[in-house]
């Protein structure tokens, strides 16, 4: 049962990953399981999402008025 | 005549906006002016066709993207290697054991998207990019700030997805830490 677990720096690597490609069937079940159980990548896996959501709102923070 | 030199005017008000933008992406600033002003010759060229201020500006930024990609390319400056191995600099390695657990294990960062209203904030965010190695920074505001797919940029810096992937998770460990130490773990008020 041991190899089926992910560990944390495996499911945070896949976490990532996964904002770039749609993971496999077992990987995104692995995965799945890793975050229900571990808060500490849960976290990592919103933070990312929301600095993706941060860096969509840089162009935006770069206008100033009068230019 | 005149209208050429409407469209001029026209391009160079929007002068400021881009080179703050590529100074985002170069984080220097001879050579973001450099793909400004590259930007600028190819749009002055193309002639007038835009209705509005704002459609006029998201054509300059598409062509300003690739200029400063071009740019990036033939000065090889801050491009990822192209044979990137897992394990060649440690970045990604320093945040977790030889057993895959966390050194510093993230915390929880609550609510964080009411910090995006405050100017404080985005402060502390550029600082966050620049602190970044090179050569991942620029793959990482290609990807979250350009918002270029995956596959395009591998093809244009010639690079594999896996190495990619590599290089994003660790821009994406960098950011993340840089940004709790600096911000959410940071009282403000």
């Amino acid at each position: 049962m041991g190899k089926l677990m992910y560990s944390c720096e495996q499911a945070a690597r896949l976490a990532s990953r996964a904002m770039e490609q749609p993971l496999g069937a077992w990987q995104r079940l692995l995965l799945n399981t890793h975050l229900v159980i571990c808060r500490r990548c849960t976290n990592f896996t919103r933070q990312i999402a929301f600095l993706r959501r941060a860096a969509h709102r840089v162009p935006e923070t770069l206008e100033k008025d009068g230019d | 005549m005149s209208e050429d030199k409407d469209w001029a005017q026209a391009l160079e008000a929007h002068r400021k906006y881009l080179q703050r933008y590529a100074m985002f992406h170069l984080h220097d600033a001879a050579l973001a002016e450099d793909a400004v002003q590259d930007t600028m010759m190819a749009a002055l060229a193309q002639g007038n066709r835009f209705e509005g201020r704002s459609q006029l500006r998201t054509w300059l930024t598409a062509i300003l993207k690739h200029k400063i990609i071009d740019l990036v390319r033939s000065r090889g400056r801050g491009l990822p290697a192209g044979t990137l191995s897992l394990d060649d600099d440690g970045s990604a390695e320093a945040s977790f054991t030889p057993k895959g657990k966390w050194v510093d294990p993230p915390a929880d960062w609550g609510l964080p998207d009411a910090a995006l209203e405050s100017q404080q904030f985005w402060r502390v965010y550029q600082e966050c990019c620049r602190r970044m190695p090179e050569r991942h920074a620029l793959v990482y505001s290609m990807r979250e700030v350009m918002d270029l797919p995956s596959d395009e940029i591998c093809k244009k810096l010639d690079i594999s997805m896996s190495n990619l992937h590599v290089i994003l998770f660790r821009a994406r460990l960098s950011l993340r830490a840089c940004m709790t130490r600096k911000w959410f773990a940071v009282e403000h008020g």
